[in-house]
């Protein structure tokens, strides 16, 4: 008596979202199970990754990062050089020189960047903010305007700014707005419904529905894209059915496995390394739960995360 | 578990305007108010056209197209004594929502409809009675028993089978208000689906009475396993009710707007 | 799980003979489900459908014991697919795996260096895969005895009998698993595995031999096993660890029910980083052993932290051990600083202070595992347990700077803090960790 496989897709599906425009326009979701199950039926759309890049260039990254850029030092041509990164789909522009604590560039300075990369890559581009809710609803609104209809993706508009960010990049400026929560799927669904009440179509959405490193509370993560799927798939929840794309390096570059010297810890061995794998662990992990899209930061994960995506594909 | 399923009932030949309607092909008053019935949470939307002898298949498959054609193929459920009418709107029924539902069958007269429904893969409401009100809870559990057995017997998946309990109006039977729930809850153990005419608990209740009445006995019922319910869903009382079980029943995820969804 | 009387009635044969003294088929499954007759009493059930009814009381997965003493592991006893619905009962285990062309000494001792401690759960690589690559049955055993030094419990990869034999000879106390059984050697390897009393792993190419070879070895009388998803390939190892997982537990299938082994060295030849992915997506989707080429501290850290997280009780929170954790460097005249003493809250705060790069003495009550306004409203962090901790620490001994900076969620503290501890300074830190390092630097 063989195995009985019975293929188990569900009939409601992850809505598919096209980011970007022309020959190198991605696809998220738009599968029927749940990730990789392709024995249940084909996923139309092999989950993509981000390359971050940050407006302040890469000081403090690791000797590998610094040497696949090269002598670069314009954010122009190093998002060049990260659309050409093996494995990448699109980049991702963090803006954090916006942050008032911080460099505080003008709200024109950040747009005029965005723009200025928007056009030097064939990618699709994503921006992300500084972390300042205030500033950064601002930065979005202003480069959501002068990218109109370049079909970005705006990451994210969260509960105190969903308002401005959602009515200027998903109505005004026709761009793809990402919903930003932090591991509270009741909040990442509210932040849905509220969004299309606000007229922006479930077409233009996306979640970020929170991400932490392996080993740092990463459970809440895996559990809430668990239930999203869940809701997703099984109870049709259309409101739970946009695609989820997860910032991996913004998380994981911060904790001690990855900034911890080899002075001060030689018996880990390189620090390098301990970055990458634990981008490569965290977006693994994010993606065997349900990430469409994850952001990474290093050449070599993004290879690496691009090679697991392929095979089990 | 899926979400709780409303089964809209005011398509109904026993109303005139409805009757009416159906008497003349006259499309607006029945798109009407299926348009009420969708917008205030109905999943499926009944079509009774009543004992249609004369020409039961020919308006049976027009209801049916006029519905989905004009709400994106809505799911149906096929409400007559004429099983021909039945079969030709099942004949010219669009599944991408949901199989069709033959309304209904019982452990009587009626057996036979599970015979239909079993060839043509649709639903079947199975009325656990055999023409009269049952006496006990093993005369329920017994009419359960049979409809099942003869619906598997025809290959029918035991979920493609509705249980209803018969709801009794309260006022007159309260006495046997536990043991409808108690059925409920049987079915559900057997793992079983199940719906009923849920308002008739308040009939002849004064009308302000009826919507706190109605949603009472939806909570009591949903608590021990109903999945689907035939009911105006334009009573708001009873659909925030559903709405608010489902998020109890962890059937929907919460979010503080669900009462909008 | 007991079976539904529609569960048994599509066993029956459905014939409505009333021999069983039941009008109906229908009729007697629901009184067999109810406990009221005995399933015996239909003289037509086949063997197949009695044996599917006895079994439909069993766990729908095995738990599967291997190893011996403090090295003894249980693999396998799931109930449910996702970590949401029910806890995880057995966190997946880590092997390297070794062979004769492998300078023993060295790979013995590169596994034994990762072993280190992480809120309370040793990290180490718990299995060594010992396999066979046809050096002959003495020379394999030779290479098991070295094996056996590492203090792990072995896997033996060996398809060869004689070897087999040759090495369960060796160590068979230590409960090891022989992982050779496929379709065209099970019966011999059962015999061995049987008479040595150890755990067996099957493996086969395709899902179909792989599900027969088990029901052949359950027929034997064997089901102590588990399964290899084998190296077809990666989409091919990830497919059948979801579907004999699946089957299972969501369609109760019990010829599913064992753990798994996933060889991710062998898919991933060569490839760290592609291997380190690979555990991970096994982590979370069903790999019960995963073997890797080499484990290095940079796989280790992320692999058990992300092990840790997933098959964390939801119930029980991640504590630290109360205590006094010096950061940057810090001594008896650095500032100090306090919080909860749940892991997230923990790790987030020292993060953030080591980030900071400013000398101070984190000090760690116990406070129930809770975050801190959660702990705050419990009385589990209160002006009270605070000044017990630095009392029953005897802090003031250790430590002389008397400048204590407290969460600012707690502000409410400062006042009664200040009663408590006349001898210390109370400075309200900030409500948020990422307002941690400018409020270091600032202050110091």
């Amino acid at each position: 008596m063989p195995f009985k496989l019975t293929p188990q897709p569900f009939k409601a599906a992850i809505k598919e979202v096209e980011v970007g425009s022309g020959e190198k326009a991605i696809k998220l979701g738009g599968e029927k199970t749940f990730p990789f199950y392709t024995f249940d039926a084909p996923m139309p759309n092999a989950p993509k990754i981000g390359v971050e890049i940050s407006d302040l260039g890469f000081e403090g990254e690791s000797a590998g990062i610094k040497d696949f850029y090269g002598d670069v030092t314009n954010i122009v041509e190093m998002a060049k050089k990260a659309a050409a990164m093996e494995g990448a789909d699109f980049v991702v522009l963090r803006l954090e020189g916006a942050d008032p604590n911080g460099a505080n560039k003008s709200v024109d300075e950040c747009a005029e960047l965005a723009k200025a990369v928007a056009d030097a890559i064939d990618v699709p581009l994503a921006v992300m903010g500084c972390k300042n809710d205030e500033k950064d609803s601002e930065v979005f609104v202003k480069v959501s305007e002068v990218l109109s209809g370049r079909n970005i993706m705006v990451l994210s508009a969260k509960e105190a700014d969903y308002k401005t960010v959602g009515a200027s990049a998903g109505l005004a400026y026709g761009q793809k707005v990402g919903a930003e929560s932090a591991v509270d799927i009741n909040l990442a669904k509210q932040l849905n419904v509220l969004m299309t009440q606000l007229g922006v179509k479930p077409e233009n959405m996306i979640m970020n529905v929170g991400s932490a490193a392996a080993g740092y509370g990463y459970e809440y993560v895996a559990s809430t894209l668990d239930r999203v799927k869940a809701a997703a798939l099984a109870q049709n929840d259309n409101m739970l059915q946009m695609p989820i794309v997860t910032p991996i390096s913004t998380e994981t570059s911060t904790v001690k496995e990855a900034v911890a010297s080899e002075e001060d810890m030689p018996e880990w061995g390189s620090q390098e390394t301990r970055a990458i794998d634990m981008e490569v662990v965290t977006a693994a992990a994010c993606l065997a739960s349900g990430s469409n899209a994850v952001i990474l930061r290093h050449p070599e994960s993004v290879a690496t995360v691009s090679k697991l995506i392929k095979e089990l594909m | 578990m899926g979400r709780f399923i409303i089964i809209g009932e005011r398509i109904h030949c026993i109303s005139p305007v409805i009757r009416e309607a159906m008497n003349t092909m006259n499309p607006e008053p029945i798109l009407k108010r299926a348009k009420e019935q969708l917008d205030a949470g109905a999943t499926y939307i009944d079509v009774n056209i009543g004992p249609a002898e004369g020409n039961g298949p020919e308006l049976m498959s027009w209801v049916v197209k006029l519905l989905q054609e004009n709400f994106n193929n809505v799911p149906l459920a096929l409400d007559t004594a004429n099983k021909a009418a039945i079969e030709a709107g099942i004949a010219v029924y669009n599944r991408e929502n949901g199989k069709p539902i033959v309304n209904s069958a019982d452990a009587g007269d009626r057996l036979s409809y599970l015979d239909l429904a079993a060839a043509n893969d649709a639903i079947c409401i199975a009325l656990c009675s055999k023409g009269a009100v049952p006496g006990s809870l093993d005369e329920i559990m017994g009419f359960c028993q049979e409809l099942l057995e003869h619906g598997m017997m025809l290959g029918m998946d035991p979920t493609d089978m509705w249980f209803d309990p018969l709801f009794l109006v309260a006022k007159g039977m309260q006495d046997k208000q536990q043991q409808i729930l108690d059925a409920i809850k049987g079915f559900s153990d057997m793992g079983l689906n199940s719906t009923g005419g849920l308002s008739n608990v308040s009939n002849g209740m004064p009308k302000e009475l009826r919507p706190i009445m109605d949603s009472a006995m939806l909570a009591m019922s949903m608590a021990n396993g109903l999945t689907s319910a035939i009911v105006n869903p334009c009573d708001r009382r009873l659909i925030e009710t559903m709405k608010s079980c489902d998020i109890l029943k962890d059937n929907y995820m919460y979010a503080d707007s669900y009462l909008d969804l | 799980m007991a079976l539904t009387g529609i569960q048994i009635f599509k066993l029956t044969p459905k014939k409505n003979c009333k021999e069983c003294g039941s009008p109906t088929c229908m009729a007697f499954s629901m009184k067999v489900a109810q406990g009221a007759v005995g399933i015996d009493k239909c003289p037509y059930m086949s063997d197949e459908a009695l044996a599917q009814l006895s079994e439909a009381t069993a766990p729908p997965m095995k738990t599967i014991t291997i190893g011996a003493g403090e090295e003894e592991h249980k693999l396998g006893g799931e109930t449910v697919l996702f970590r949401h619905e029910k806890t995880l009962v057995s966190k997946n285990l880590y092997a390297v795996t070794l062979t004769a062309a492998d300078d023993a000494d060295a790979k013995l001792a590169a596994v034994a260096k990762v072993d280190y401690d992480r809120i309370g759960e040793r990290m180490y690589v718990e299995l060594i895969n010992v396999k066979y690559t046809g050096e002959g049955a003495d020379a394999y055993a030779a290479l098991v005895q070295k094996a056996m030094g590492a203090n792990r419990t072995l896997v033996l990869e060996c398809a060869d009998a004689d070897a087999a034999k040759a090495a369960l000879a060796v160590c068979k106390d230590g409960k090891p698993i022989l992982n050779g059984a496929n379709p065209d050697n099970y019966e011999a390897m059962n015999a061995i595995a049987t008479e040595a009393g150890v755990t067996l792993g099957v493996t086969a190419d395709t899902l179909d031999a792989l599900y027969d070879t088990v029901a052949a070895l359950e027929k034997a009388g064997n089901k102590n096993l588990v399964l290899d998803v084998g190296t077809v390939s990666i989409k091919d190892a990830f497919s059948k660890a979801v579907l004999l997982r699946r089957a299972a537990l969501k369609d109760q299938d019990r010829t599913c029910g064992y753990p798994s082994i996933v060889n991710i060295g062998e898919l991933a030849a060569g490839d760290p980083q592609l291997q380190a992915a690979l555990a991970s997506v096994f982590t979370l989707k069903y790999g019960s052993i995963l073997v890797m080429e080499d484990m290095s501290y940079a796989q280790a850290l992320a692999l058990y932290g992300l092990r840790q997280n997933i098959y964390t009780d939801p119930q029980k929170p991640m504590k630290v051990e109360p205590g006094i954790y010096p950061i940057n460097g810090a001594d008896e005249n650095s500032v100090c600083v306090t919080t909860v003493d749940f892991a997230l809250t923990y790790f987030v705060v020292s993060g953030e202070l080591e980030r900071s790069g400013v000398p101070c003495n984190l000090l760690i009550s116990d406070a129930g595992g809770m975050s801190v306004l959660t702990a705050w409203a419990a009385g589990k962090l209160s002006a009270g347990t605070i000044a017990k901790f630095i009392e029953e620490h005897q802090i003031e001994e250790k430590i002389k700077n008397r400048t204590l900076i407290i969460p600012g969620k707690v502000a409410v503290l400062k006042g009664e803090l200040e009663a408590k501890l006349p001898a210390w300074n109370i400075v309200v830190g900030t409500t948020e960790a990422v307002q941690i390092v400018k409020f270091m630097k600032d202050y110091k």
